[in-house]
Order: structure tokens, then C-alpha cells, then sequence
């Protein structure tokens, strides 16, 4: 018997029995339906704590710190999620320009630099601004990945110059006029200019009300930049809400400022490093090497992980109820088909006697089996991706409040393997379920069979 | 007419258990059948003329004894084997017709041809073929349940003789007939037989039935207890036990 009537024959057998196939078709849908819409808003979870993530900072960026650093110096940048994991001896290692050179050298490491933080105020004609500014070594940003939407990026060899991020444009305000009038969240001045003042001196600018006693007043030195650029993407934090500098010309700007306060500074050890790695999945061990060598690291992958472990912990618990149902579904299709073996007793042992071979008679079985798993598997998909519609569109203000509102713009997504993978479950399902009920029709005593008049 | 018999049974004997007892179908029993022959089985419920049958299939296998049919020893074949002998040389004929009610007449007569991986278009030629044979032309489309008991064995029959077996096995063919059908059906199983030198080999308790017959075997408590030779051209003067 070729494989083609063996088909042909299985559907007429299903379709004799209308109500008692689409019955176990049902049972075949809703299983998979509900493996598949479980699974997906695992992965909807999963892929809205990346959303979420990714707006707060780059997830290929490894924070360093020195040990005892992170934490204590004030000046913690990621200190959300995931932990700080630092070394386990107390041995003070210093991050200075030799660490660098040798995290420059961990496989999977595409870019590094020391950061220097500082708070500045910059002006531009009437104009100040006070913001937060990162010195990097000026090729970084865009081995970083930092893309400019105005400008040009900072490249090794610039001296003073500045890059915006994109938010801090805004800040600048007259400190003449009252703060009401003139803030209104738009930029008021082109900060790509050659003429921008930067100082560590917050009374910048300000009116004479809001200068301090001239005893209390300390001098500090005024330089001249020039604003290259305003960054684009990645939209997230880093390149909104923070100005970008050389490190060298930060690092003068503070020893000066140092100087002035009568305090002390050095230069040869940073506070922080940025690492960046190419490929997202090699961070972990990126950071690990670098802990290794003694230095406290801090990246969103880590928090991203947590996350994600979590969100896997969920979707195990939404799957397994999807697979309960589907297990019940199983036991449909394996009811049916012993139901349909008792009934066709008597055609079963028709067929041996007119010459049906044994395995024939257990293919034709199995494949009936089959089929109710994959069309209830087809169709249980297109519900799902309807589900999922629905789950996406008008259910979502409801399941976001619900399941904590993991800020993704998806409840439930359906990655292109996960029907492809559920089709070839059911189907395996269908004829597993089938095997048992195939093997008896294919031992029934032909004789017992014709007997049974 | 083959001087060497086409099915040699000998000596066959079958018992049953039945939990302690013992129930003994066929006793001691031996004959041959010739090709072209047509053989009638006589006897009441239960003198094991059934069984002799289901024997001779290849269904049941005997206690003792052996069964020979163009030379091969059914009785030791396995159950795959055997089914592969009786697709190739085995056509049956059943009382209750037993047609598949999913399946159009003209699919439940290829349906030993399928069995046989015969192709599609040169079985359909074939089923239309036998169908022409047993007058069942334009049914082709219909089922089983849209058709009389007539009709519906004549289906049977076209199952039957369109892969072109040696032997036809007709257990009751006409038992659940009305005399006229049962003469019309009779007389196609008899004309086809015939005209195509097989063998045919009818189980009946219907002593009109045997009419049709070269030979009629009487079976009795699992012995034979006669055999009546009424055609000299069909069949075999030999004698049993």
C-alpha cells in the first residue's frame, strides 16, 4: 500500500466520524493553543525587560571599578538590578592606564576606556547650563556604538571639545530671566559652536544675587571648547542626559579644579572604566575575566540575566500548564482511536483477510492519529497568533497591570520556530497517542474479527 | 485438468480449547482440490466446515496435519507471509459482504489492489473491468449503504475475482439472500469462476447452493462424511478417509 492511499483512506476514516474527530481535533487545538499563548508571553516577558533595559543604558557595556570602589566613591552609575559582583580578595588593584591595556586584551573586548565623571556648567553665550559630563578617550564613542544625529563624533587626537547628549541641549537657560519663562524643554541655542565657556564654577553666569561672599569665593579657571555634535542613538540614558569630553582635557579641568579647592587629585589611577563588548553573549565572560583580576564589575547584562531567568522561570510554569492541557489532548486522541479500533473491529480483520499487510494496517492507524495532531495543530496555531493579537491590542493595558507591567510594547510574542515547533509536537503527539490503539488493530486475530458478526 | 492437485489438505486436524475442555473442530481430514474445481462445503452450524475453510486461508492454523497450496506449506507460513499469499493468490467472498461503508463501490473493489500497491489507473481499469463482469456498471460512485444485499455481495464478488486469484473462498455467499438474488449471485460466482479456470471453494449449510457445485463435500463432526461428484469435467473422483 503506498503511503499516498494510506492517507487517502485515514481522512475518509476521520471524516466518518465527523463529531468524534473534530472532538479530538479540539482537544489538539486547545492544547497547542494553549502552549503556544503561554510560551509567547514568556517570551513577550523576556523581551519587555530588554526594552526596558535597553532604554536604561547599553547592554554590551561592562562598568569597571576598582575594588572597594563601587559603592562607596559616589559615584555609582549602574546601581540598579544585578549587583555589583566584585572580587573576593581585599587586595587594592589599581585601574590605571596598565589595567586598561590588559582588559584591552580579553577576547570578545572591542573597546576601552578610563572615565573620569564631573559636573560642569557650560556656556554659551547668555546662556548656561550645568550637566553631567563623562571624559573617554575621544575614539571610544564610536567603537561604542554612540551615533551622532548632529555634528560629528569625537575622534582620537580632539582636544576641546564636547559631544551633547541629546536631552542636555535643553538644559541651557539665561540665568538673567526667571527660570518659568525660559525653560521650555526646547533648545534655545545651537550647541554646535566654537564659543562654549566650561568651568567647575557653578555660579557661572548666574546674577550677581546668586554669586557667593567674595571671602567664600573660590577662582576657577574658565576654558574654551567647542561643541562637535549631539548624539543620536542608542535611545537610551547615556546619550541623552550626559555631555562627553577627552578624558585628558577633563582630567586638566580637574586637577585644576582640585588645585582651587586645595585639594588632592590623582591622575594616575581612574575611578571607572567602560568596557565595551561586541557580541552581547560574550559580556558575562568578559566580566568575569575582568573580575578575575581584581576589579568590581557592574553591567545591565547582569541585571538583563536576572531578569531573564526570571521571566524563563514563569514561562516554565505558563508552559507546563499549556502542556497539561495538551497531555489531556493526548489522552483524546488516544480515546478515540481505541474507540474507532473497537468499532472497526470487523474492517480491520476484512482488510487482512482481502490482503491489507500488518504494517499497512498499523500505518493507516498511526497516520489517523497523526492527522487529527497536526490539523488540531495548524489550527491551534492560527488561534494562537489570534490570541496573541487580541493579547497585544486590546488586552494590554489589562495583562501589563497584571503581570507588573514589564514595560515592553508586547504581551505575547510568537518566535517564527515556536509554530514550527508546536506543529511537529502535536504531530508527534497525534501518532505517539496512536501507537498504542495502531498496535492492537494490527494483532487483532483477523478470525476474531469476522467472527465478531 | 492438473494432474497434481492444487490444495493438498492432509491428515488436518483441529481442536479447540475451551478453558479445561477440549472441543474438537476437525478430526481427520484429508483431501485434494483441483484447479478449476468447484467445491461445496456441506454441513450444519458447528460440523466444522468453517474451520476446514479458515484453515485452507490460511486464517487459523491446524492442531495437526498439513496444508499444501500450489506447492507451498501454508500451515507453517508466518502471519506476514501468509497475508502476502493470500493477497496474491486468495480472493474471498463473505456472507455479510463486508464492504468498507467509508469507500465507493468502485474503491472498495480496488481496494485488494491497493493492498498490492497496484497503481492507480491500472487498478481503476481493473475494478471497472470486474464490475462490467457482475453487471454493476455506473455504480461506481455509490457506497455500500445506498445499495440492496444483491448488489451490495455483487460488489463482494467484483472484490473478489479482480485481482485475478487462483482460489475464491465464498463462506455463506447467500445466506443473507433472497432466493432469486441467490440465484442471480450464484450464477454470476459460477460464470466467472468458470471462465477464468479458478477454483472455488463454497461453505454452505444451503443444500440449492450445491447444485453449482463438480463436487459437494458433507461435513459432519469434523470428519467428511461423503463426497458427491456431480460434474466429472470439474472435479477429482478421489476418495477420502
Amino acid at each position: 500500500m503506498n503511503n499516498r492511499d494510506i492517507v487517502s483512506l485515514s481522512i475518509r476514516n476521520l471524516l466518518r466520524r465527523k463529531t468524534r474527530s473534530i472532538l479530538a481535533v479540539t482537544g489538539v487545538i486547545i492544547g497547542i493553543c494553549a502552549i503556544v499563548a503561554m510560551l509567547s508571553i514568556g517570551f513577550g516577558l523576556q523581551e519587555g525587560f530588554r526594552e526596558s533595559l535597553e532604554r536604561w543604558g547599553n547592554l554590551h557595556l561592562v562598568t569597571v571599578f576598582p575594588t572597594g570602589g563601587y559603592g562607596s566613591m559616589g559615584m555609582v552609575y549602574y546601581d540598579y538590578g544585578g549587583g555589583g559582583s566584585g572580587s573576593q580578595d581585599n587586595k587594592q588593584v589599581k585601574l590605571d592606564n596598565k589595567a586598561i591595556g590588559m582588559i584591552e586584551g580579553i577576547n570578545g573586548v572591542s573597546g576601552v576606556t578610563p572615565r573620569e565623571d564631573a559636573y560642569l556648567t557650560f556656556g554659551i553665550g547668555k546662556y548656561v547650563a550645568g550637566m553631567s559630563v563623562v571624559g573617554v578617550r575621544p575614539e571610544v564613542l564610536e567603537k561604542f556604538n554612540y551615533e551622532v544625529d548632529d555634528g560629528r563624533n569625537m575622534r582620537a587626537g580632539d582636544k576641546n571639545v564636547v559631544v551633547f547628549g541629546n536631552q542636555t541641549t535643553s538644559y541651557f537657560y539665561n540665568p538673567k530671566k526667571s527660570w518659568g519663562s525660559s525653560y521650555s524643554g526646547e533648545p534655545v541655542v545651537d550647541v554646535i559652536t566654537d564659543k562654549i565657556v566650561v568651568t567647575p564654577d557653578w555660579s557661572y553666569g548666574q546674577p550677581q544675587a546668586n554669586q557667593p561672599d567674595e571671602e567664600n569665593r573660590t577662582e576657577y579657571k574658565e576654558y574654551t571648547f567647542k561643541g562637535i555634535g549631539v548624539l543620536g542613538g542608542p535611545d537610551n540614558y547615556d546619550t541623552a542626559y550626559y555631555a562627553y569630553m577627552p578624558i585628558d582635557v577633563l582630567q586638566k579641568i580637574r586637577e585644576e579644579q582640585a588645585k582651587a579647592e586645595k585639594q588632592r587629585y590623582d591622575k594616575s589611577s581612574y575611578s571607572q572604566a567602560m568596557v565595551y563588548v561586541d557580541d552581547i553573549e560574550n559580556v558575562k565572560a568578559v566580566s568575569e575575566a575582568i573580575r578575575e583580576m581584581g576589579f568590581q564589575t557592574n553591567s545591565l547584562n547582569d541585571a538583563l540575566e536576572t531578569m531573564q531567568a526570571q521571566a524563563r522561570t514563569i514561562q516554565t510554569i505558563l508552559g507546563g500548564i499549556g502542556a497539561i492541557s495538551l497531555l489531556v489532548a493526548a489522552l483524546g486522541i488516544t480515546n478515540t482511536m481505541i474507540m474507532s479500533i473497537y468499532e472497526r473491529t470487523k474492517e480491520i480483520g476484512v482488510m487482512k483477510v482481502i490482503g491489507a499487510n500488518l504494517p499497512d494496517i498499523r500505518k493507516l492507524f498511526l497516520i489517523e492519529a497523526g492527522i487529527i495532531g497536526f490539523v488540531g495543530g495548524i489550527l491551534g496555531i492560527g488561534l494562537s497568533y489570534l490570541l496573541s493579537l487580541v493579547m497585544n491590542t486590546a488586552l494590554l493595558p489589562v495583562i501589563s497591570s497584571m503581570i507588573g507591567g514589564s514595560g515592553g510594547s508586547k504581551i505575547s510574542i510568537i518566535p517564527l520556530w515556536l509554530p514550527l515547533a508546536a506543529l511537529g509536537f502535536s504531530t508527534v503527539i497525534g501518532v505517539l497517542s496512536g501507537y498504542s490503539p495502531a498496535r492492537r488493530a494490527m494483532n487483532l486475530s483477523a478470525l476474531e474479527s469476522l467472527r465478531n458478526e | 485438468m492438473d494432474d497434481k492437485a492444487l490444495i493438498q489438505v492432509k491428515n488436518v486436524r483441529k481442536v479447540y480449547r475451551m478453558g479445561e475442555e477440549k472441543v474438537i473442530a476437525l478430526d481427520d481430514v484429508s483431501m485434494d482440490i483441483y484447479r478449476g474445481e468447484i467445491v461445496c462445503f456441506l454441513g450444519t452450524s458447528g460440523s466444522g466446515k468453517s474451520t476446514f475453510l479458515n484453515m485452507v486461508a490460511g486464517l487459523e492454523k491446524p492442531t495437526r496435519g498439513e496444508i499444501i497450496i500450489g506447492g507451498i506449506q501454508v500451515h507453517k507460513l508466518d502471519e506476514e507471509m501468509v497475508t502476502l499469499f493470500r493477497q496474491k493468490n486468495i480472493g474471498f467472498i463473505f456472507q455479510s459482504y463486508n464492504l468498507l461503508p467509508m469507500l465507493t463501490t468502485l474503491e472498495n473493489i480496488t481496494l485488494p489492489l491497493i493492498f498490492r500497491n497496484v497503481d492507480k489507473r491500472r487498478r481503476t481499469a481493473m475494478a471497472k473491468e470486474a464490475m462490467k463482469a457482475v453487471g454493476l456498471e455506473g455504480y461506481e460512485r455509490r457506497r455500500p449503504t445506498q445499495m440492496s444485499g444483491g448488489q451490495q455481495q455483487r460488489v463482494g464478488i467484483a472484490r473478489a475475482i479482480v485481482g485475478h486469484p487462483k482460489i475464491i473462498f465464498a463462506d455463506e455467499p447467500t445466506g443473507n439472500l433472497d432466493s432469486h438474488t441467490t440465484k442471480e449471485v450464484m450464477e454470476i460466482i459460477v460464470k466467472m469462476v468458470r471462465e477464468n479456470n479458478q477454483t472455488l471453494i463454497i461453505v454452505t449449510h444451503d443444500r440449492t447452493i450445491s447444485e453449482y457445485a463438480d463436487r459437494v463435500v458433507t461435513i459432519q463432526d469434523g470428519n467428511i462424511l461423503d463426497i458427491q461428484v456431480k460434474n466429472q469435467n470439474g472435479g477429482s473422483n478421489e476418495q477420502c478417509q
